[in-house]
């Protein structure tokens, strides 16, 4: 049913980069509330995985570490703290570890990296721990989301999977790190359905 | 490839994939950059890379975008980095393996914040590892430097 109303033409090179303006938006209102709130369930699975909730921590700026060998997420080792700054200034900066490489095959252990700046995700942004009514609430409020209406939000994944961001990294971790939920192209596919449906909250 | 370190530009014939220190200590035979665990968890093999401190083990020298220091680079015997002087004067290093690692990560930091407080200091040196624990050490010797880096 989804790819009725959506067609993508996903570019598969060494980081499951997605080609910016690759997918056409369905139009506004063509997608019924269920299929909106379905949706959005998909990208609350994919935004509280560890490979993206990891980063997107709160205003104690302590990234969180978790995966096969820690149990529970639990603050990353080494006393790390990204400060206000989110990437380390203040500290530590992350890329002292968090190298800026094309190439995501590291080592399980090792200090993962992706196409750009490691980096904590904005305060704003703050998803670990976070229920489904608070991300969908801060995902729609352009205040909290770098002003993005959801054509922006779509824009936004595009670009950071273009330029081997985090959105790309986060389907091909490298190690032996547990990649997000389903690909990176039904998550583009999933906040394109979630938007023309309205953005609908599981508490609207 | 070309790449500079300690000012001087070498060309090195290798696989982009190979980490820097690699390339530093194998290829370059300069050998005061450490290996300890090749992942980024203990901080021997600390170098500069246009005066940040970098995980040479985690890099490919590929990706390197700017001037390496190691620590050959960072003074010399006659003139001493203030972070070197501090070391010798503190009599930090016990078996020494870490600590060329340790001068440089302490050095970065003093680039960075030049008055750090002891909660400073040991948040940013807890990624370099000590099997000796000289850590009240390195503490001391780090504002130590600190203040001989502010009168000068």
């Amino acid at each position: 049913m989804q790819k009725s109303v959506v067609i993508l033409a996903a570019v598969s090179i060494a980081g499951a980069a997605l080609a910016e303006g690759a997918l056409t938006l369905p139009e506004e209102g063509s997608i019924s509330r269920a299929d909106g709130q379905a949706a959005f369930e998909r990208i609350y699975e994919v935004v509280t995985h560890p490979r993206c909730a990891n980063c997107h921590v709160g205003e104690d700026n302590i990234p969180m570490w978790s995966g096969p060998s820690y149990g529970e997420a639990r603050p990353h080792g080494m006393h790390i703290n990204a400060g206000e700054s989110r990437i380390g200034a203040e500290f530590l900066p992350c890329q002292t570890c968090h190298v800026t490489s094309d190439d995501f095959d590291t080592a399980p252990h090792a200090a993962p990296r992706f196409g750009i700046a490691w980096q904590l995700a904005p305060v704003e942004f703050e998803w670990f721990g976070k229920s489904r009514a608070e991300i969908c609430a801060q995902l729609k409020d352009p205040e909290r989301n770098g002003g993005r209406d959801w054509r922006g939000l779509v824009e936004h994944l595009e670009h950071d999977a273009s330029l081997n961001g985090p959105v790309a990294w986060g389907w091909s971790p490298g190690g032996d790190r547990d990649p997000a939920p389903r690909t990176l192209e039904e998550h583009v596919e999933d906040m394109a359905l979630w938007g023309a449906a309205g953005q609908p909250c599981p508490t609207d | 490839m070309k790449l500079t370190v300690n000012g001087t530009e070498h060309e090195v014939d290798v696989e982009p994939e190979m980490p820097l220190l690699w390339v530093l200590r194998d290829e370059l035979n300069i050998k005061g950059p450490k290996y300890g665990c090749g992942i980024a968890q203990c901080g021997a093999c600390t170098v500069h890379v246009d005066g940040m401190a970098v995980r040479s083990c985690q890099l490919p020298v590929g990706d390197l975008e700017g001037g390496v220091t190691t620590i050959e680079g960072l003074g010399t015997p006659e003139r001493l980095h203030a972070v070197q002087a501090a070391w010798v004067a503190h009599q930090v290093a016990q078996c020494g393996y870490c600590q060329s690692g340790q001068i440089m990560q302490a050095a970065a930091l003093l680039d960075l914040n030049p008055e750090p407080s002891d909660a400073e200091i040991d948040a940013v040196m807890s990624g370099n590892l000590c099997r000796c624990g000289t850590y009240p050490r390195i503490r001391a010797a780090i504002h130590d430097a600190a203040q001989k880096l502010s009168e000068a």
